[in-house]
This record gives structure tokens, C-alpha cells and sequence, in this order.
């Protein structure tokens, strides 16, 4: 069943010299519910333009953006969760005040907020870091301080924009591992946005790739690799798989 | 009882050594060496002004009292019993003025930062009100409101209200987007929004205006008490004047200069350094 879907989505975007041009070229997909939608395309091609279309950071020029409830109606634009490209988080706020704040403007009970912050931190191996201010962790653990915000939230949509991009590969897989257990566990709908082709093998139900701009949708792939996950040859092999059918270049021309 | 203090020490030694391990080449600072560092570049700067003035003195000794006798002046001064009265009227005066002013600027400044339209409303008004010197508003607010404190409010008020408002605005203008757009995915309330990702990034632009506030507030208070009140430092400055006692008069200035240097670094500095912890010190020029 669908969560989410984008139908015929366009947008254009301006440059400085006033020229338009189009980024988004009559994108159409799905988004299953309790599912990982895998959204891979090359660099600049507006991936994360659309998710931040989705949150409603963006409006698109033309087509639209369908939520559904879990019964099947469509309904209003729903609490979301986002792991920006950037960690994107407050400095003069403590790692804990960052992720206390997210849960206050997602209408969280106050009870609960302790137990979120401990708990999310904790999947993130940050539990330590509490009362530290941003400016003094390493690049990769403030974007894992952005994870544990999104997932605080416990929103059931959750996008994610290469979350995993600035991190080790060893702290990378064990991120991976959580959050996909996170989300068969709890039915997390997950929107993932990669560029790395193994990740995108190990964490999705579903791969959405995108051309290169102005993106439209080159293919859908099912993801055949049963659940639970586990890292080994056959992730390489779907993500071998992958490369083959996909056009995965860089933008031809600026 | 010999061991129980010396237990004492152990304990003590381990909870710095917690803060500073012993294998870590960090060392806790100095403690004579910081107040030094703290203290004598400012004192020189005192002491400069101090000796520049005494070399004029000596040229013209009748122009000008020497440093000396006008610091007796103002010590003579604390120890009469109106100048705390008057040096409070001042500061009062100060203080609800800019208060005044740097609410609505706040408030002005993000509105021209965020909306156009709000901009284009303001900008001619701030660079109108730029122009318009604070004696005129002075002269404008005693003809107003008469011998009252409304009139110091609002001469203060609306003197230095463009200035602050140019300061907020350029910082609104600064602001980050990305921060904004996250409180907005995450549903941050308006207040939220202001409160926790607005303010604090004004933070720098606040502490400028303020400061540069409070120096012109003073200069304008002095102004409307010369002619509008019957008490104040200015009123006091205007007194000693008609008699022609220039000693007085530098005495009255030195005086509330200490007041501000007194507020600059036990309120100001103490507040800034509070709310801006989290920024790790810049230090590019500095050894
Ligand atoms: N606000 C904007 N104004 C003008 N052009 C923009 C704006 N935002 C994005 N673009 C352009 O839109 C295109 C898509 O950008 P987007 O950030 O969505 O790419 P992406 O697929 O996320 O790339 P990457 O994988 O490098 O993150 C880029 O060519 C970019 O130059
Ligand atoms: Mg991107």
C-alpha cells in the first residue's frame, strides 16, 4: 500500500542570470508503506530537491504530492521526519536540547522526552554526548545526532538525504543495520536517498533511480534480498546487478 | 585525623586531574598570568589617556585642571549626598530609553529582514531617522511632553532607535535558511522559531547594538537634562557650567564614563560570555 506518492512532479529552478531551468521532469513513484523506497541518482539531479518538496520545503511547479493514511485515504501533509544532506543542527543548543526540541515542536509529550533522548542517542552510539554542544563533535557524529533526531520523532515517514555520506564505513554499516532493523521492526516507512550503490542494495525494499537532470524516473527495481538483512556477497551482487541497468554519469552539461 | 585531611588532598588532586589528566599536555592556565592578561591592557589604556591629559594640563594649566585635582573633584562628589540620586536619574533615564528602543528594533529588524514589504515600508523611515540629530529630539520631546520622564524616554528612544534597527536588520539578513527550514520541517511554533533559532543567531548584532546604544543614549540623556529636568547629571553638568567650574564638569563626565565602563564589563561582558558558551573562542590572532 502507498504512503506516499509523487505524481508528475515538475520544478524549475532559476539561475542567477534569471534563467530557468527545469530540475524535476514529470517525476512519478510510489513510496510503500513499512517499506525502504531507495532513491538513487547521479549528483545534482534533484534528489533532494524532491524531499524537500515532499516536507514542503519546496513547491513543485506542476504535479502533486498524495499522503495516505495508514487506511488508505489520502490525507493532509503528515509530521515527517528529515535527515538533511547537512546535519543541520542548532550550536548554541546541547546535542540533547537539539533532539528536545524536534520532539517539543512535534507535539511530544514532555514525559516522554527523556526516555526518546537517552533511547535515540543511544542507537546512535552518541548516549555520551548529551551535554555537548555541536561545534565539538566530529563531522560523522553530528550527522548521526541528525539521525537520532529524525527517528525521535517516531514520525512513520521518515526521508533521509545520504545520511550516512560523511561517516566511516565500519560506523556507516553499523548505522545501516540499525536503522533497517528499526524500520522491519517497527514498520517505518523510510524515503533514502544514496548514491552508493551497496547501500542502496542493503537498505532498500524498493529502488527508485532517477536520469540525470532535468530527473525523470529511469526505473523501478524490487529489491529481492530477504529480510532481515544481513551484509554478504549477495548485497555486492544486487548492487553489480543495479549498476548494470542504471545510467548512473554525472550531469552532462551545466 | 592527620590522614583524614590527607584523604582530603588525594580526593581533590583526582577530581582536577579528572578536568586535566595528568598524560594530557593541556595545563590549567595560570591564575596570576590571566588576571595579568585581563587586567594591564586596559589599565595601560587608562593610563595613557590619563598622562596625554596631564601633558596638556602642563601647557595650559588654566584651560584645562590637572588630573589630580579633578579626581579629588569626583571623589569629593561621591561623598556628597545628591550624586547618587542624580547618577541614578541618569542611568534610569539610560536604561528605560534604550530598553524601549531595542524591544520595537527587535521587533522592526526581523520584520524588515523577513518580509519585503516590511523592508521597503522601513528603509526610508531608518535613514530618515538617521539624519535627525538627538539635540532635535531633544529640543522636539521637552516641547512635546513638557518637564516630565516621558520626554528623556522618548528623546532616547528615538534617537537611537535607527541605529538598532540597522544592526538587527543586517543580522536578520544574515540569518541561516538551512536552520530556518529545519525548525520548519520539524513543526517548531512561531515562538519556538523566534525564541530558538532567530534570537539566538542576533546574538552578535544585539551585544553591537546594545553597546553602541547605551553610549548614545547617555550622550542624549545628558542633552534633554540640561534644559528638561531639574536633576540628572546633565542637570548637574549645566549647573557647574553657568559658574564656570570646568573642574565640576569633568569630575560629573569621568564619573558617569566610570558608571558605563562599570556596566560594559560586570553586566555586559559577564552576559555575552554566558550566552555565547557553546561558540568555541576565536583565537586566529592571539597567542
Ligand atoms: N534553490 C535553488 N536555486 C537554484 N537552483 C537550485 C536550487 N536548489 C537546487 N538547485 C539546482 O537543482 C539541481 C538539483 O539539486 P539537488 O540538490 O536536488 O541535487 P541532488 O540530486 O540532491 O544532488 P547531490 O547528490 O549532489 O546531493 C542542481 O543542479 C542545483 O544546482
Ligand atoms: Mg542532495
Amino acid at each position: 500500500m502507498a504512503r506516499l506518492q509523487v505524481r508528475n512532479a515538475e520544478k524549475w529552478f532559476q539561475r542567477e542570470t534569471g534563467q530557468p531551468f527545469k530540475v524535476l521532469d514529470g517525476l512519478s513513484f510510489e513510496v510503500r508503506e513499512g517499506c525502504v523506497t531507495v532513491l538513487v541518482g547521479p549528483s545534482g539531479c534533484g534528489k533532494s530537491t524532491v524531499l524537500n518538496a515532499i516536507v514542503g520545503l519546496e513547491r513543485l511547479d506542476r504535479g502533486e504530492l498524495v499522503f495516505f493514511n495508514h487506511d488508505g485515504q489520502s490525507q493532509q501533509r503528515p509530521l515527517i521526519g528529515y535527515v538533511f544532506q547537512g546535519p543541520r543542527l542548532l550550536p548554541w543548543k546541547t546535542v540533547g536540547d537539539n533532539v528536545r526540541l524536534a520532539l517539543r515542536g512535534a507535539g511530544v509529550a514532555r514525559e516522554k522526552w527523556e526516555d526518546r533522548v537517552q533511547r535515540y542517542l543511544a542507537l546512535v552510539g552518541l548516549e555520551e554526548y548529551v551535554t555537548q554542544y555541536p561545534l565539538y563533535l566530529s563531522g560523522g557524529q553530528r550527522q548521526r545526532v541528525g539521525l537520532a533526531r529524525a527517528l525521535a520523532i517516531e514520525s512513520d515517514l521518515v526521508l533521509m538525504d545520504e545520511p550516512f555520506a560523511s561517516v566511516d564505513e565500519l560506523t556507516a554499516r553499523q548505522l545501516r543495520e540499525t536503522t533497517r532493523r528499526l524500520c522491519e521492526q517497527l514498520h517505518r516507512t523510510v524515503l533514502f536517498v544514496t548514491h552508493n550503490l551497496p547501500e542502496a542494495a542493503y537498505m532498500s525494499d524498493f529502488v527508485v533511480a532517477l536520469t540525470a537532470r532535468p530527473a525523470c524516473v529511469e526505473a523501478c527495481i524490487d529489491n529481492p534480498l530477504p529480510c532481515p538483512r544481513r551484509w554478504g556477497p549477495e548485497i555486492y551482487r544486487f548492487a553489480a546487478d543495479l549498476e548494470a541497468k542504471l545510467s548512473l554519469r554525472e550531469e552532462a552539461e551545466i | 585525623m592527620a590522614s583524614s585531611s590527607h584523604t582530603r588532598a588525594t580526593v581533590e588532586m583526582q577530581q582536577r586531574d579528572a578536568v586535566y589528566p595528568r598524560e594530557s599536555p593541556l595545563r590549567r592556565p595560570a591564575v596570576g598570568r590571566e588576571i595579568i592578561g585581563r587586567i594591564l591592557p586596559p589599565l595601560m589604556a587608562l593610563v595613557t589617556v590619563v598622562a596625554l591629559w596631564w601633558m596638556v594640563h602642563l601647557v595650559f594649566p588654566r584651560l584645562l585642571p590637572s588630573p589630580l585635582s579633578t579626581f579629588r573633584g569626583a571623589v569629593r562628589l561621591l561623598s556628597e549626598g545628591g550624586f547618587f540620586f542624580h547618577m541614578i536619574q541618569s542611568l534610569r533615564r539610560v536604561f528605560v530609553g534604550s530598553t524601549v528602543a531595542m524591544v520595537f528594533s527587535v521587533a522592526v529588524g526581523i520584520y524588515m529582514g523577513t518580509v519585503v514589504m516590511g523592508e521597503r515600508f522601513f528603509q526610508p523611515l531608518v535613514v530618515l531617522g538617521l539624519t535627525i540629530p538627538g539635540l532635535m529630539w531633544s529640543l522636539i520631546a521637552v516641547m512635546l511632553f513638557g518637564i516630565n520622564e516621558i520626554a528623556p524616554y522618548f528623546a532616547v528612544a528615538v534617537t537611537i532607535f535607527p541605529m538598532l534597527v540597522i544592526n538587527i536588520w543586517a543580522g536578520v539578513k544574515a540569518l541561516d535558511k538551512e536552520l530556518i527550514d529545519m525548525s520548519h520541517v520539524f513543526h517548531f511554533s512561531p515562538w519556538l522559531k523566534i525564541s530558538q533559532v532567530i534570537i539566538p543567531q542576533l546574538v552578535p548584532n544585539i551585544f553591537a547594538a546594545t553597546r553602541y546604544g547605551l553610549g548614545l543614549a547617555w550622550k542624549v540623556v545628558v542633552v534633554v537634562e540640561m534644559f528638561g529636568t531639574s536633576n540628572g547629571v546633565g542637570y548637574q553638568v549645566m549647573k557647574a557650567y553657568q559658574i564656570f567650574d570646568m573642574e565640576a564638569v569633568i569630575a560629573w563626565t569621568l564619573t558617569f564614563v566610570a558608571a558605563m565602563i562599570l556596566i560594559e564589563y560586570g553586566i555586559i561582558n559577564l552576559v555575552e560570555q554566558r550566552v555565547t558558551a557553546w561558540r568555541p573562542k576565536v583565537e586566529v590572532w592571539r597567542r
